[in-house]
């Protein structure tokens, strides 16, 4: 770990991450603003004449509470979808355009080995997250005790987000390894962001089709529940401990090719 | 001598298509200034890179201060300064906000010598690396290079875009550098900053090393040309046909009716003025040897040797 690097990378990260957060923090707004048992219902209507569609986005579940709605309309897409791309971002300014650009070649020209390169930038990435679920987590809880007080079952809200964080890890896990596993740079930063968004895409498909439930069993994105995570359902709490802990696998397989690999810089 | 600061052996990395390093050897010494010299693609940077421990050996070994380079670089680098061949700095950063961050992560404490540097290469580190252009960022490098006074300097072709003041600095700066006791190892495609700096200095083409020469025996074995343009063509004959002691002339270029001639002299041009003294000479030019034919000597003779 070099504090040095990890600070600089934080500062680096600031604006794309700030970025994705605003637009986040835009939609919390919208979606808590919106809330309101009896538009709910008619929003169940909505569900109830077009269940595939809203199935695909991960908003297939008619609920009257406040946390039902967020978990709904915010954790099923908005925020696997957009973190996803700051993800990337982030593993791309960190790791694949450094090597393609030759600028790696400054770090390591300096004393620092490069498992602790490989591990600030794990922990970089893992940090900014962090911040941006703490974020998220601040301004619905925030928004909704503007509009909405003693409304939100802030327990049900943490758990739900502690397992979004999880799968954050998973995908974070996914593209830092295929940054460090790849030489060409399109493929280093594809090959992970493309799975990632394969399978969400299959998710996708597979919540809407009958017959093709079968592709949610391999699916790992599957493990990620909201709805159970919120109840505090004991499986739902597993699973995600199964996509963090995968994730940090992941990181680390990364970070055990980072130290091995050629880098022509 | 004692240990090598750096002990390259038999070096092998092949990236097909006879590109990379073909069993390369040398050792540099303390205090040793040594040339790298060959053309683009000879693979200059190929074995920067392995000594600088971004790439892994296919065979043979590099080390740098008995350490290597590859499984050891963190250490190693505690006591080196590099210059990359290319300048590709993390983009968003002012040039100052670039060093302190690198002297930070070296550990240098004491930036009085990188201010040093920055003013004696007239350098205004404040705008946006991005926006600066090949001299100046050249400029960052070796500011960056040089600013923890290092044991070791790897140099990749230092003075690419350096206007000829700067590259005379830089000559200086090295020579300096030298006398506290570093041991440098550049790299280069141009034979006057080797010329200039180096003690040795090592040829290298087609990913193998050609020669490694003393920088002394280089200047005595390359030849100078000149192109001798005589008053009429019969001045031309009569200098032609007499034979003269140390002084060449290239066949190709005696032809009827011209009043050019190419002529080579060995050693020194003092001969040769002497000779052209008896015969009347409208112009005198010195063409210099270029790298190419000088490499095509070396390579001619080390080839027949093995």
């Amino acid at each position: 770990m070099s504090t040095t690097l990890f600070l600089k990378e934080l500062k680096g990260s600031l604006f794309s991450s700030g970025v994705i957060a605003a637009v986040l923090a835009l939609y919390i707004v919208c979606i808590v603003y919106m809330f309101d048992p009896e538009i709910a219902e008619s929003l169940d209507l909505i569900i109830a004449t077009m269940p595939e569609l809203c199935a695909a986005f991960g908003m297939a579940n008619a609920t009257d509470t406040l946390l039902g709605f967020l978990l709904n309309y915010l954790y099923g897409f908005v925020f696997t979808w957009l973190p996803l791309l700051m993800i990337m971002i982030l593993v791309n300014r960190m790791v694949v355009r450094p090597i393609d650009r030759g600028s790696m070649a400054y770090l390591l020209a300096s004393p620092t080995s490069r498992l602790s390169l490989a591990l600030t930038f794990a922990l970089t990435l893992a940090t900014m997250l962090a911040a941006l679920m703490a974020v998220i987590v601040a301004l619905q809880v925030a928004c909704a005790e503007a509009f909405f007080p003693g409304d939100l079952d802030v327990e049900g809200l943490l758990q739900a987000s502690a397992g979004l964080y999880c799968l954050w890890l998973f995908l974070g896990g996914l593209c830092f390894l295929s940054a460090c596993a790849f030489k060409d740079a399109r493929l280093a930063l594809w090959a992970g962001g493309g799975l990632c968004l394969a399978l969400f895409l299959v998710q996708m498909v597979a919540g809407v089709g009958e017959g093709i439930e079968v592709l949610q069993t391999f699916n790992p994105v599957e493990l990620y529940d909201p709805y159970a995570l919120a109840a505090g359902e004991d499986d739902a709490v597993g699973n995600s401990g199964i996509l963090g802990v995968s994730g940090i696998a992941l990181m680390a397989a990364g970070t055990a090719i980072f130290c091995r690999r050629d880098m022509n810089v | 001598m004692g240990n090598p600061v750096i002990d390259v052996r038999n070096l092998t990395k092949d990236y097909g298509k006879g590109r990379g390093v073909f069993d390369v050897s040398f050792r540099v010494e303390s205090g040793e200034v040594f040339g790298f010299l060959g053309s683009n693609g000879a693979g200059k940077t190929v074995t920067m890179r392995h000594l600088m421990g971004f790439i892994r050996p296919q065979k043979g070994t590099a080390s740098v201060l008995g350490l290597d380079c590859f499984n050891q670089r963190a250490q190693i680098q505690g006591h080196l300064g590099y210059l990359p061949g290319e300048i590709a700095i993390a983009d968003d950063m002012t040039g100052i906000a670039f060093l302190t961050f690198m002297a930070k992560m070296k550990g240098i404490r004491n930036l009085d010598y990188m201010h040093q540097l920055i003013e004696r290469f007239q350098l205004d580190p404040k705008p946006k690396i991005r926006k600066m252009s090949k001299g100046t960022k050249q400029k960052v490098g070796l500011v960056c290079a040089f600013m923890g006074k290092p044991q070791v300097l790897l140099l990749d072709e230092p003075t690419s875009g350096l206007d000829p003041l700067m590259q005379s600095l830089f000559i200086q700066l090295v020579l300096e550098h030298r006398q506290m006791g570093a041991t440098v190892f550049l790299s280069s495609h141009i034979f006057e900053e080797v010329e200039r700096t180096c003690d040795r200095v090592a040829f290298i083409r087609e990913g193998r090393l050609a020669a490694i020469r003393s920088m002394d025996e280089v200047r005595a074995s390359r030849t100078h040309s000149y192109q001798v343009t005589f008053a009429d063509s019969q001045q031309l004959q009569l200098f032609a046909d007499k034979a003269h002691q140390g002084i060449a002339i290239e066949p190709a270029t005696e032809h009827q009716g011209s009043r050019t001639l190419l002529v080579s002299a060995d050693g020194s041009v003092d001969s040769l003025v002497k000779e052209l003294a008896n015969y009347s000479v409208e112009s005198l030019l010195s063409r210099a040897q270029s790298l190419e034919e000088m490499f095509m000597g070396f390579y001619g003779k080390e080839g027949s040797e093995r």
